[in-house]
């Protein structure tokens, strides 16, 4: 669960791009929209532990496809621990006789109408791939998803 | 491992053909897919004469084999809904489209973007839901699964995991008259909404594949059966099925081929009377029914000859892939542990939520469904034949609506359309919304001929031309004067010309040829340019041929 719970922050969209500053970023943004967020994932877990297991950093950067330094390891981990810890602090607060909430509370239903719309700037796009070749996006080879 | 397998195969005669013992069962596609029929039923001729030499002696023993055990079928499938756009952008979609053209940055995972969900997948999600009879999730949400790959450009897929939109819900089908037919009742587990990802291609040469993106992002539903089906054929039918649901519905255009509708089947097999479940294997890469069937046998051949030679260890979780020219699957990847996707609720969007007074206006929106379509049919007295045939294709069962709409007789009108009416769009590749002939003109063709102002013969000659260059029924009798004959004195005229024409015959006749009663009554609708009303004239020839004198 522990894990889990700081892969929500790990796999965060852009994480991989800059996963150095991300992590830092953890520590200072202590924001409600957190606490939600472990109030969801509880919901989630399948089974509630009462303490965390500690983070096997390895593993979590393999599983963000990161790759980091043994410096890097030991730096980093003292610091995901302080987080894992602190969701422990949180799974210590008494749900009990509180509604599990699906998502955060949003004003309305935030959808749209189901009318196209060509971005106008695909240029751009096109342009800022790594590697293309008329018409398609050109990948090393892959065949199998493991 | 892998090797010793096959090896086992190449000395086993009985698995050189697995999906033959079941040969019987590879017709099958005709009710679901009419134009195929012949195809199918050629190729069940060859292969069942092939095996009645090569194996006359193993069939008898594999059938046995095939007594002790019992397939255990669950099918997840994936239905792309036809939204004009993608799931939470408004990139347009279509199939076919220019690679990479239909692209933004949201449906490409640029910094910054946020998907904002397009209303239509809800409306078609609670559709398909209710028409399964589910259990609708008033308060559900989406949730991130993340795995890498270059199909997926933001790193993770929206999809739904703990709370589905609906769940425990249920289908019912009829099984294809040639296999015995039945009904059946299937459990759904799930419906879920969630996004595709793009298309990879790996071309032959070159160290790299290409991608293109323009599926990424478009709005599928992902459909989990129970684990209730046994054979082959039922699974296809589930499949034929739920095009046929989605296709009513109008969510999808259920087309396999485009990969529209995707069928991932999970298979088992256990000795009867045994209450766990064996080993399940996964089946990929089936893009037709027939397909969905044939993989299914092969499989509980290969996986019942495991069983029975001790080798049920040989049978490990994996994904198979089955291989259409080579009619068999082979191993696509072994599964080394669940994989972790890591799921956690989408924080870029807001949960879905459903009122009763929204579900309820869906399902007082829903068309009438296949099944409730069937009933209606078979107690209007058609045959499960007829009814499977005029119920698979939507706009079929629509044209006969109309036309039984405008009073026409229930089986002549199912006759004409499972008939010649047919017949034509095959040859001619349409489909019945293509054709000329409307609802309204089969109706007043029917009722012509049931009315006697034309006859059968030249109802047909008019069916024909109606369906190609169209026209109206009355308008065609009267410009070609097609009118039936029932003037007794002008039919009398034409026996009497025909008679007098063939004094020879007419003597054979008379010195007990009584055969050739036929003959005349050729000549005199020949006469008549077909027109004659066929009972007057037999019934005045007769007379004429045996007045003496």
């Amino acid at each position: 669960m522990g894990s889990r719970a700081f892969m929500v922050f790990l796999t965060h969209r852009g994480s991989s791009i800059n996963p150095i500053s991300n992590v830092s970023h953890l520590f200072l943004k202590k924001t409600p929209v957190q606490y939600k967020n472990q109030r969801t994932q509880k919901y989630f877990s399948t089974k509630a532990k009462s303490s965390l297991e500690p983070p096997n950093l390895p593993r979590l950067a393999e599983t963000a496809r990161i790759s980091l330094t043994p410096d890097e390891v030991e730096e980093f981990a003292p610091k995901i621990r302080q987080v894992v810890d602190w969701f422990g602090q949180l799974q210590a607060i008494d749900l009990e006789n509180v509604e599990p909430a699906i998502r955060a509370d949003t004003e309305g239903d935030n959808m749209r109408d189901d009318l196209p719309q060509n971005f106008q700037n695909r240029e751009a796009i096109i342009t800022a791939l790594p590697s293309y070749e008329e018409p398609y996006i050109k990948v090393p080879k892959v065949l199998n998803k493991e | 491992m892998a090797l010793t397998f096959f090896r086992g195969i190449k000395t086993c005669p009985l698995i050189h053909f697995p999906s033959a013992y079941f040969a019987r069962k590879n017709g099958y596609f005709y009710c679901s897919m009419g134009s195929t029929n012949t195809q199918f039923a050629t190729q069940e001729k060859q292969q069942s004469a092939d095996l009645k030499t090569s194996q006359k002696t193993h069939k008898k023993s594999a059938d046995k084999l095939l007594k002790d055990y019992e397939a255990v079928i669950g099918i997840e499938t994936h239905v792309q809904l036809h939204t004009l756009t993608k799931a939470f952008c408004s990139c347009p979609y279509s199939y076919g489209a220019q690679p990479n053209t239909s692209i933004c940055p949201v449906c490409m995972g640029l910094p910054g973007a946020l998907p904002v969900l397009n209303s239509k997948v809800i409306e078609y999600a609670v559709k398909v839901g209710l028409a399964l009879n589910c259990k609708l999730s008033l308060n559900s949400k989406f949730d991130r699964k993340q795995y890498f790959y270059p199909d997926l450009p933001k790193g993770y897929q929206i999809s739904q995991f703990d709370v589905p939109i609906a769940s425990g819900g249920c289908i019912d089908v009829d099984l294809p008259v040639e296999f015995g037919g039945g009904h059946r009742k299937f459990g759904i587990t799930r419906v879920h909404m969630e996004e595709d990802a793009g298309k990879l291609l790996h071309t032959g040469n070159g160290n790299y594949s290409q991608v293109d993106l323009n599926r990424a992002g478009v709005p599928l539903l992902e459909i989990v059966s129970e684990p209730d089906m046994r054979t082959g054929i039922e699974a296809a039918e589930y499949a034929a099925e739920l095009q046929r649901l989605v296709r009513y519905l109008g969510v999808s255009n259920g087309n396999m081929q485009e990969g529209s509708l995707r069928c991932d089947v999970n298979i088992s097999i256990r000795p009867t009377g045994q209450q766990e479940f064996g080993t399940k294997v996964e089946i990929k890469n089936l893009n037709s029914f027939s397909s969905v069937s044939r993989a299914i046998d092969f499989e509980i051949s290969r996986q019942v000859l495991l069983h029975s030679q001790g080798q049920a260890d040989q049978i490990v979780q994996e994904t198979r892939l089955w291989e259409e020219g080579a009619q068999k699957t082979i191993t696509m990847r072994k599964k080394e542990g669940l994989s972790d996707y890591r799921y956690f609720p989408e924080p870029d969007l807001p949960g879905v939520a459903l009122t009763e007074e929204y579900v309820d206006s869906i399902r007082d929106s829903l068309p009438e469904l296949p099944e409730t379509k069937r009933r209606r049919y078979e107690k209007m007295g058609l045959s499960m034949q007829d009814v499977l045939f005029l119920t698979n294709d939507l706009n079929v069962a629509e044209f006969f609506d109309a036309t039984i709409g405008k009073g026409a007789d229930i089986k002549l009108a199912a006759n004409w359309i499972m008939g010649d009416i047919a017949a034509y769009m095959k040859n001619e590749k349409l489909s019945i919304n293509e054709i000329k002939l409307t609802p309204q003109e089969l109706g007043d063709l029917i009722a012509s001929i049931k009315g006697g102002t034309i006859s059968g013969k030249i109802g047909k000659e008019i069916l024909f031309e109606l369906v190609a260059k169209g026209g109206t029924v009355q308008g065609l009798i009267k410009d070609k004067d097609l009118v039936q004959i029932v003037d007794l004195s002008e039919i009398e005229k034409m026996v009497d010309k025909v008679l007098a024409d063939n004094p020879e015959q007419l003597e054979k006749y008379r010195g007990g040829k009584t055969r050739l009663q036929g003959y005349f009554a050729g000549q005199v609708m020949k006469e008549s340019k077909g027109k004659a009303n066929p009972k007057l004239l037999n019934q005045i020839l007769l007379e004429k041929l045996n007045a003496k004198g």
